[in-house]
């Protein structure tokens, strides 16, 4: 099963147009392996039970008023378990093994006649194959690493707070293996929603504070969003597949030539990618994941860098059978990724909190998953999340010991040579590590596997475009790392701390919204920071990651160096691991590369172009940030300034200040209106609804009895002579009636 | 054991409180509840027809008490078990949440609440017609009193609304049972009001212009009760107004006594009515669930958030049942119970907080997840299921009840063809987003935030640190407190977690009732050009499907895709 | 009806029934045109009695023994009423010294 994975898969016209002229190694109809029932691995659903565990000992922690660090403990070693669990698995299974079934309960589940269309059969029961298997080796893999960071992170908290952040962190896991783990939609839709809601409670840890309270809101209803894409995408899947079991669905997709049936039909990888970009911060749905970074960071790190977010890329790896067979399934998910790639890599650039940075670098290179997936290299997509959970990882792990380390200060112009303060080394060089890495350095991970989706991008004819926008993104991905790098880092020693270091209880983030007010307070950093050094921050000392931080930072550093050892095997042209993997998966449908020769631009093929010109971008753009970020830090200043006083270019700085104003647009075309709508309603239910047709109604009784008030007058006479006039009235009425009708007859 | 005893244990129960001296009565009722419960529970192991569909016990109509054709017919199928099942469990809840919160004549608010299980019971228990209303109809004194006694500064006008609102509509439901009833008498010549047999008259040989008035005078009373949107406007009233146990009982049990006679009587007696209004109901639920969600976002008394987010909740049990097919079915009575249990222990956990604090504005509270942890996980836990987190009650039945909606097209494969379709399921789930928006809003605004507690002296920190709260009541939740609502988070889990017991109990009760259904529907779409392909004779009774029985992971040979 | 009733054979059931019709219509203007309470309640004890002679006069029709036990029950009634009502009248009396009826036109509200 090794060769003919290999080959190129069918993609549609794509294939079509790359065929004509172009060397095409073979053309396979890869067919997805039969998924088997494997009831001897019952044992893998302790992945999911280990963390439920954890969660109910967390919880009884809390209730116990437990003050020590047991509830760290408890989960690292339970998602420890866990990972070693997946990594039985994974031994046990090799990397090509064709996809089982293991069923461990029934959930929602009834027929009616059983067969498809006359069962509804969603359990709880687990799809093996080597694309949830890549995934688990991650997720629990850097969920335990993250988690042991969070142990001495959090440890300012310990008591029924650490116990609810290690309850969140174990509700993740038990969310996030559901998800990939699923043997079905709606399983899948569990941890899909599951996930969600421990981001929304992690995101909202420190909920006195209504930022981080709001930021969580604005997740989890984002994300809600899409998850109605995502459940009328399972719906239309089982009106039209008759089954939401991916075993039965991928022999249905496979045997389907094409996607021939009714719009309903080829709406499902419309209503599925809704879905994803939800989760994974895409285009229309991508604001919630800056706001995210309220939470603390090992979740900013776990489940807004490494882990949820890419829960959209695997939905979509995961029914690309299903995607292929529409025409322009692919293609949209290759523009939307594309797009949002460089919309954040923009806004990226302008931001100052270094989370933020970091969050909308991640936004960006999520962009770059779906164009993976887009273009046709379910591979490159894949090695790309793998690549990504780790330098990402990284980075937010080196930003929270930053975070931890100054009382909260993220601010970038208030922290300056973070190099040479004690107990920083490994922090700055593993951050530099990270920023190697996500700015596509040559011959780091980060660098192969956005390679494979360029050049992917670029030999195609009608995917060019997208290819250029991917190397100018890369350019601009450079520039923004190393601005956070040169400028945190490197350059002469000085830090403000953050308002943590006093106010310890109702504490406030230093956000870039502040600092937008006062557009002065950027102007000589460094002047500006010794000022504040002393009254405001004076006698304070950074507090220096320890053991934990560091052996976790270390271990990513080392991660994220192994994760291009596949990279440059299949720069090699060798089979490497991650290929396989994906190979031997649902995805492998649309996979393959598609090695053309043909020139595409300056005489050079694919390959040269993204070689050069991606060395290209990622040197300049580390370049431009070593010049303004380090050498002439008052340069940058000054063309800002500069951009800023000239009324023709000020929308440039400010706009992208602004997120391009995306939020200002939703709320006013969306929140602003239903607001309205909805106090325009209530008045109606409250004065139309209740206060005419119904207290209405119970006045017509009152106004008839009204009308006949007179004739109540007390005198006993009256009423029964008005008693004696009804009865001689019915009277007359019967004699009428009955004696007309004897005339009648 | 006789299903009599579940009447009348309530019934001794409210003499024994009422008789009683007026310090026992809580306890009095609190311990004959649970002797209901355990009545029910007996009940519910003995119960043979879990599985079947069928009644038990099998009505006899020789050994009944019989007069003017009104008979003492009890017993139920699974999904009265349910009800039943869901009532015994809330009703020793409440009383127990009351102890603290009714401080005045507790002889009377103990009797009336007894009174009120015992006309649950019947109204849930009985085969009759006439004896469901008596115990349909009888849930409004217990409650009117206990509205109108024990309840908020507006009691009395939200007292008499709710009386006379429900009770004009129930005139509807019991004029168009009395026809059918009295045309089956022509029919026959003996007058019977059992509704076997009314049910059994009236979708065979009442014509289809009959149905259909007697399906809108059925509905008009269920859907007052219910509330569907339109004549929703005494329940937001009556639960702000109404004492906790009241709204707690109201929200848990009452609204069900509306869609259960929907699903027991009105469409089962005129399936052709029930077609025909389908969509008209399909619209009423889509407005139920879009509009009162946004209604529930400009609210700031969370009592009366929470009384519209019921009848939101509502609306989807009725786009479930007007699906006609076994998934919005069997999900509709799923999120009947789901519902009873986490809007019941929301009321419950309001309940807790005005007892402490006596206010129920959103925007004089703020951050109580640090004043009162136990409080605060019970309430997000309660929040979550009810909008419809999976994993937990709210979930399997909103996503079939939405999904049933989704599929209920004329020429759906499924064997059940239904008159709405995606556009009705998709405008619906709307309400899902809606849904999270404003519970996500509720809760941002009183559990989470920075620290606020009502009536509290300008420093917080005072008051976190003693540990007696206001009234009496420790800060915290205190252990009765705790007892009361853990039975209902543990409910909570294990219908969200293993959903597939409840799946498999409403299953032939669903199918039951669906039986008369597609040949109704096929009709109805076909007069409007809408032909189902797979065949206007199509029956429900299990045709194989054409595919065979396939097992479950092991396909053999691939299924064909109908084009 | 009224045909069932002309064809009757007994002329005795006529008579009984024009007796009782006469009957009525005396107690009735009695009931209206006098103010003393008295009075007014002896002219509705008239009425009743009518209405118990038709009860009898159609229990022969009929040839059914109910007309008669409702008598009785009438019978009754009108002795509990007549006790309850006179003691009410006495009551009223001592209030305003005075039998008419007008005297008590304020209740009305």
């Amino acid at each position: 099963m090794s060769g003919s994975f290999l080959a190129v898969a069918v993609l549609g016209d794509a294939a079509q147009a790359a065929h004509t002229g172009s060397h095409l190694e073979s053309l396979v109809n890869a067919v997805i392996p039969k998924a088997t029932a494997a009831p001897e691995l019952a044992w893998a659903g302790w992945i999911l039970l280990l963390p439920v565990l954890s969660a109910v000992l967390c919880t009884a922690f809390a209730a116990l008023r437990v003050k020590n660090k047991l509830p760290a403990i408890v989960t690292v070693v339970s998602l420890g378990a866990a990972f070693a669990l997946v990594l039985k698995l994974y031994l046990m299974r090799g990397p090509e093994a064709a996809p089982v079934v293991v069923h461990l309960w029934d959930w929602m589940n009834f027929s009616w006649g059983g067969g498809p269309w006359k069962s509804f059969q969603a359990d709880v029961s687990l799809y093996i194959d080597s694309l949830t298997l890549l995934w688990m080796l991650f997720v629990t893999g850097l969920g335990t690493l993250i988690a042991l960071y969070a142990s001495e992170y959090m440890e300012s908290d310990r008591g029924a707070g650490y116990c609810r952040f290690f309850f969140g962190v174990s509700i993740f896991l038990l969310a996030m293996s559901a998800l990939v783990m699923a043997d079905n939609l709606v399983l899948l839709y569990f941890g899909w929603e599951g996930v969600g809601l421990a981001s929304y409670l992690l995101i909202g840890y420190d909920y006195h504070r209504p930022a981080a309270v709001e930021a969580a809101k604005k997740a989890f209803i984002m994300n809600r969003i899409g998850d109605l894409g995502l459940a009328v995408g399972i719906w239309l899947i089982w009106v039209n597949y008759g089954s939401v079991e991916f075993a039965t669905l991928f022999q249905v997709f496979t045997n389907a030539t094409s996607d021939a049936g009714g719009w309903d039909r080829s709406l499902i990888p419309f209503c599925l990618m809704l879905g994803a970009f939800g989760k994974s911060a895409q285009l229309p749905l991508f604001t919630w994941l800056p706001d995210a970074m309220e939470g603390p960071t090992p979740v900013s790190a776990l489940i807004h860098a490494a882990t949820m977010v890419t829960a959209g890329v695997y939905l979509l790896a995961r029914m690309e059978p299903l995607f292929v067979l529409h025409p322009h399934a692919m293609t949209t998910v290759a523009w939307v990724g594309g797009l949002t790639a460089l919309l954040a890599a923009t806004i990226g650039m302008a931001q100052y909190d270094i989370k933020r940075v970091f969050a909308y670098s991640t936004i960006s290179q999520l962009g770059y998953m779906f164009m993976g997936l887009g273009v046709g290299t379910a591979f490159g997509a894949a090695y790309h999340v793998l690549t990504h959970a780790f330098f990402k990882a990284l980075l937010f792990l080196t930003a929270g010991a930053i975070m931890h380390g100054f009382a909260g200060q993220l601010d970038l112009r208030r922290l300056s040579g973070l190099r040479r303060v004690p107990g920083f080394g490994i922090v700055c060089w593993t951050m530099l590590i990270g920023c190697l890495w996500l700015s596509a350095f040559p011959y780091t991970a980060g660098f192969f596997s956005k390679d494979i989706i360029l050049v992917q991008a670029m030999s195609q004819p009608k995917f060019q475009l997208l290819g250029w926008i991917g190397l100018a993104t890369a350019g601009l991905t450079a520039y923004y790392t190393f601005r956070v790098w040169f400028r945190v880092c490197a350059g002469p020693v000085s830090f403000v701390s953050g308002e943590l270091a006093h106010q310890t209880d109702h504490a406030q983030h230093a956000t870039t919204a502040d600092l937008h007010g006062a557009p002065h307070a950027h102007t000589g950093t460094a002047s500006h920071s010794s000022h504040a050094n002393e009254s405001h921050a004076g006698g304070f000392h950074p507090h220096a990651p320890r053991l934990a931080i560091n052996f976790v930072l270390l271990l990513l550093g080392l991660g994220a160096i192994l994760s291009g050892i596949p990279g440059i095997q299949s720069l090699r042209g060798q089979h490497n691991w991650v290929q396989e993997m994906v190979y031997a998966s649902t995805a492998v449908r649309a996979s393959g590369e598609l090695h053309t020769t043909t020139p595409v631009a300056f005489g050079l093929d694919a390959h040269g172009i993204v070689s050069v010109f991606g060395i290209g971008a990622a040197l300049g753009g580390i370049l431009i940030a070593w010049w303004l970020h380090r050498l002439n830090r008052r340069m940058a200043d000054r063309l800002r300034s500069m951009l800023l006083s000239n009324s023709l270019t000020r929308w440039l700085p400010t706009s992208m200040e602004n997120k391009w104003y995306v939020d200002e647009v939703y709320h006013a075309l969306f929140r602003l209106p239903m607001w309205i709508a909805s106090h325009l309603l209530n008045f109606f239910d409250r004065h139309i609804v209740d206060g005419l047709m119904v207290n209405g109604l119970g006045r017509v009784p009152v106004l008839i009895g009204r009308l006949f008030q007179p004739l109540y007058n007390g005198l006993l006479q009256g009423y029964a002579t008005t008693m004696a006039g009804g009865l001689v009235l019915v009277l007359a009425w019967v004699a009428w009636k009955w004696l007309g009708a004897g005339g009648a007859a | 054991m006789n299903p009599l005893t579940l009447i009348v244990l309530p019934l001794l129960g409210a003499i024994a409180t009422a008789i009683g001296p007026s310090s026992w009565a809580r306890w009095t009722a609190f311990l004959f509840s649970l002797a209901v419960l355990a009545g029910s529970i007996v009940c519910a192991v003995q119960f043979p027809e879990w599985h079947t569909g069928r009644y038990w016990p099998d009505a006899n109509e020789g050994s009944t008490l019989k007069a003017f054709g009104i008979s003492m017919q009890l017993g139920g199928d699974s999904v009265n078990m349910l009800l039943l099942l869901l009532t015994t469990f809330m009703v020793p809840l409440t009383l127990a949440g009351s102890f603290s919160g009714i401080t005045e004549r507790h002889r009377e608010y103990y009797t009336w609440f007894m009174l009120l299980e015992a006309s649950l019971m019947l109204a849930f228990l009985s085969r009759d017609l006439i004896l469901f209303y008596v115990g349909y109809e009888f849930t409004l004194v217990p409650m009117f009193f206990l509205i109108s006694i024990w309840g908020g500064t507006q009691r009395r006008p939200a007292a008499i609304k709710f009386f006379l609102f429900t009770f004009l509509g129930s005139i509807f439901t019991l004029a168009a049972g009395i026809y059918v009833a009295a045309r089956s008498a022509e029919a026959s010549g003996v007058w019977d009001f059992g509704l076997a047999s009314l049910t059994r008259f009236g979708c065979e040989q009442l014509t289809d212009r009959e149905q259909f008035w007697v399906f809108a005078g059925l509905v008009a009373g269920f859907a007052v009760k219910t509330p569907v949107f339109p004549v929703h406007s005494w329940l937001p009233l009556a639960h702000d107004q109404a004492p906790t146990g009241g709204s707690v009982i109201l929200a848990a049990v009452l609204l069900k006594l509306g869609t259960y006679g929907v699903y027991r009587i009105a469409l089962p007696m005129a399936p052709a009515g029930a077609v025909e209004l389908a969509s008209f109901f399909g619209v009423l639920g889509i407005l139920a669930i879009v509009v009162t969600a946004m209604i529930c976002w400009v609210q700031t008394d969370v009592k009366k958030l929470i009384a519209y987010s019921s009848i939101s909740h509502m609306g989807f049990v009725i786009m479930g049942l007007f699906a006609f097919n076994p998934i919005g079915m069997q999900g509709s009575i799923m999120y009947m119970i789901s519902h009873g249990l986490s809007t019941g222990a929301l009321f419950l956990c309001i309940g807790m907080i005005y007892e402490r604090f006596h206010t129920k504005e959103m925007d004089a509270m703020s951050g109580l997840a640090r004043h009162m942890p136990v409080w605060g996980t019970f309430m997000i836990i309660f929040t979550l299921a009810s909008l419809g987190l999976p994993g937990l009650n709210g979930f399997p039945g909103e996503f079939l009840c939405l999904m049933g909606t989704f599929v209920a097209e004329h020429d759906q494969p499924a064997g059940y063809p239904g008159v709405m379709g995606p556009w009705f399921a998709v405008v619906a789930a709307g309400g899902l987003i809606l849904g999270a928006m404003y519970l996500l809003i509720m809760l941002g605004k009183i559990v989470w935030g920075p620290l606020k507690v009502p009536g509290a002296s300008a420093d917080p920190h005072e008051h976190a640190h003693g540990d007696q709260g206001h009234g009496g009541l420790s800060r915290d939740l205190n252990v009765r407190e705790i007892a009361i609502l853990l039975p209902i988070a543990i409910a909570c889990f294990f219908t969200g977690l293993y959903p597939r017991l409840l799946l498999d109990v409403t299953e032939p009760s669903a199918r039951e009732a669906l039986v008369s259904f597609p040949e109704h529907v096929n009709a109805y779409n076909a007069a409007r050009g809408k032909v189902n392909p797979s065949g206007a004779k199509q029956s429900v009774t299990l045709m194989p499907s054409p595919t065979g029985s396939l097992p479950r992971l092991m396909i053999e040979q691939p299924l064909q895709v109908t084009p | 009806m009224i045909g069932t009733l002309a064809q009757a054979p007994s002329h005795g059931v006529t008579i009984a029934l024009t007796f009782s019709a006469v009957l009525f219509a005396l107690g009735l203007i009695g009931f209206l045109v006098r103010r003393n309470m008295i009075l007014m309640f002896l002219c509705t004890e008239l009425m009743l009695q009518a209405a118990a002679i038709a009860f009898i006069a159609f229990g022969r029709v009929h040839m059914d023994t109910g007309g008669q036990v409702f008598v009785i029950f009438i019978l009754t009634v009108a002795a509990a009423e007549a006790a309850m009502a006179l003691g009410l009248v006495v009551l009223l009396y001592r209030r305003r010294e005075t039998l008419s009826a007008e005297a008590w036109q304020e209740l009305h509200e």
